[in-house]
């Protein structure tokens, strides 16, 4: 269907776009939050607040960018929020916990396991997801949207509003990282 | 030597364990799930009340007004209670007044059948 149609229907508060958009976009926007955030309750949750935004400011998409690119910077955005607010209550509940406060306990996750990978892979990319998790934000960001996503650097470089080269630099340094952090996670392992 | 080998072939397929992912999928009725989402976002008429009146600089006027109000009201009390002082004052009856009520009552209780 057309997406330019998809989107003035919904300008016009056409219910029946709405649904089609959701069913359309749904995993992209739901693989990319868990991508980011590494936790399948969470991404649930940051794919509904995207959706509930779509149709709250719709009017606000000007059609400069394609729907799917507008789509993917209100994911990032949500989801980069949704980490620093659990980052907050993380470092509050440590300082609570020094306090003496024992109600509070942080819990550190388990490995994340992503369900699109294949299954001889598992424990390699668990690893590899725990290293993303480390990365810078930007190197993070375009790493997981070229590799969990499947997107060329063009259209990384069109979500984060940057250059090809730029993406290309992320990706580099990202590798850099992730090696360094990789090489000590398994020499601590073994 | 061999160790360092092993672990760069390790790092190596860490890497490349991303190579053919599949999109991961919410779970089913997410859209039921996003209209419920949405209902429970939309605001009622009440809750727009509510929201506007919380504002600070709302809720700052609206306690200014009450406080002026109340001061109204007391110096309007005020000036009441001093009247009404003025009008309770015990009034100096004269005899004849007296002797009136009393010829009052009496006429009352002796009504001629």
């Amino acid at each position: 269907m057309d997406e330019r149609l998809l989107v003035n229907q919904l300008k016009q508060g056409d219910e029946t776009a709405f649904k089609t958009i959701v069913d359309t976009w749904q995993d992209m926007v739901y693989n990319t939050a868990l991508g980011i955030v590494q936790n399948a309750e969470d991404a649930e949750d940051i794919a509904q607040e995207v959706f509930v935004q779509v149709y709250q400011s719709v009017n606000s998409f000007k059609g400069d960018s394609k729907f799917s690119t507008w789509l993917y910077r209100i994911t990032i955005t949500k989801s980069l929020d949704h980490e620093r607010r659990k980052k907050r209550k993380k470092r509050f509940a440590f300082v609570k916990s020094l306090f003496g406060d024992e109600s509070e306990i942080v819990i550190h996750p388990p490995d994340f396991n992503h369900p699109g990978v294949v299954m001889d892979k598992k424990e390699d990319a668990a690893a590899l997801f725990n290293a993303i998790g480390q990365l810078p934000e930007n190197q993070r960001l375009a790493f997981t949207l070229h590799k969990v996503e499947g997107l060329s650097y063009q259209e990384v470089s069109e979500v984060m509003r940057t250059t090809v080269s730029s993406v290309e630099s992320l990706m580099h340094r990202a590798r850099i990282n992730l090696k360094k952090i990789l090489e000590v996670y398994y020499k601590e392992k073994d | 030597m061999k160790s360092k080998k092993t672990i760069e072939g390790k790092i190596e397929r860490a890497l490349e364990s991303l190579d053919g992912i599949q999109r991961a999928t919410p779970h089913p009725w997410f859209f039921t799930r996003v209209k419920a989402r949405l209902q429970r976002e939309e605001k009622t008429v009440w809750e727009t009340i509510g929201s506007f009146l919380s504002k600070p600089a709302v809720a700052m006027a609206g306690l200014g007004l009450i406080l002026i109000l109340n001061l109204f009201v007391l110096f309007k009390q005020g000036n009441l209670q001093e009247a009404t002082n003025v009008a309770n004052q015990p009034v100096q009856l004269s005899d004849s007044e007296s002797i009136l009520a009393s010829n009052s009552s009496f006429d009352y209780e002796n009504v001629q059948p």
